[in-house]
């Protein structure tokens, strides 16, 4: 079985059908999907634009992170169970959706730049709290917030073309 | 029947054309909507948990709150003006639906509680108030702008 008929097939088992025939439940997961977009995206982009120094730079850097990790955790398990129910409704048009192949290209990415962060720049954060983060740094969070901002574009796109 | 007639007129002007019958015009204007929805929704979020103590407990609340102010208008101007858009380049999908009356409606509560009462709930870094009149005031507010959220979702799927 090919990808694309593996998403036919998901697209049309009895599980995806009940949810997109269903008059509330598409609804309810698609307005959770959008409405924890602050909780997830949202909490990663106030840290980017810490790290950029574009906003809440008196505090410390450090433990803005760790306030807001621990929210976004919560926020990015419900996008993706969300995220998750919605592809299963509609596995078999986002397949060939140029958008919908867009952002979840763009989502690995992020993946790999908030891995690289950790590993790289997150355990040193505390000495550069006070000047400012360095270049590496700045770059994961421009990466971000850019890429974040196509994903949420590509999100919204896609669902016009289904 | 001259605010439709006029509403009607507007809407044939050509940006308003373009937003409504090009392939890519509602969906941009819906991503700058959405893009403003998320960081107005998450600066009242981190307001309303620091306000209960939930988190961002290292900061003070005042200091919070003077952060997140420009955000939170900035945000605001944004969603205004992407949502003035949707509307006015297609007037007859929101006219008749009353989800998006209860939209308007839950808006305005939201606003006038947010500058009403959580502004100035968080204006200082009091601790003479108790906790349950705080988690009142954020349950409120959350309630009230996540009902904004909700009901902006249902002119969507119900008339």
């Amino acid at each position: 079985m090919s990808l694309f008929e593996w998403c036919q097939w998901l697209q049309h088992t009895r599980f995806a059908t009940a949810i997109s025939e269903s008059d509330y439940l598409f609804p309810l997961i698609e307005g959770s999907h959008i409405l924890t977009l602050p909780l997830s995206v949202g909490m990663i982009v106030i840290l980017d634009l810490r790290l950029l120094g574009i906003a809440f730079c008196d505090g410390p850097g450090t433990k803005l992170v760790l306030n807001v990790m621990r929210w976004s955790k919560i926020g990015f398990t419900v996008m993706f169970l969300t995220g998750g129910l919605l592809f299963v409704t509609q596995a078999g048009k986002a397949y060939g959706n140029v958008f919908f192949r867009a952002k979840v290209i763009s989502l690995l990415l992020l993946g790999i730049n908030a891995a690289v962060y950790q590993k790289l720049f997150f355990p040193k954060m505390a000495q550069w709290d006070s000047d400012g983060a360095p270049a590496g740094a700045k770059f994961c969070a421009g990466f971000s917030l850019l890429f974040w901002i196509g994903v949420i574009v590509c999100g919204r796109t896609m669902a016009y073309q289904f | 029947m001259s605010l439709l007639f006029a509403l009607q007129s507007w809407s044939g002007w050509a940006p308003f054309v373009f937003i409504r019958d090009s392939k890519y015009g509602m969906p941009a204007v819906q991503s700058f909507h959405l893009m403003g929805l998320t960081i107005l929704l998450t600066t009242v979020l981190l307001l309303d948990l620091r306000l209960v103590g939930l988190g961002m407990r290292d900061y003070g609340l005042s200091w919070l709150a003077q952060q997140l102010k420009p955000w939170t208008l900035g945000a605001l101007a944004v969603v205004f003006t992407s949502g003035l858009l949707m509307f006015l380049a297609t007037p007859g999908k929101y006219l008749g639906s009353h989800p998006f009356r209860l939209k308007m409606a839950l808006l305005c509560l939201a606003l006038l509680f947010h500058f009403g009462v959580l502004r100035r709930f968080t204006a200082a870094d009091s601790a003479a108030r108790s906790r349950r009149v705080n988690v009142l005031v954020a349950c409120l507010s959350l309630t009230l702008w996540f009902g904004v959220g909700w009901a902006g979702r249902a002119i969507a799927f119900i008339p």
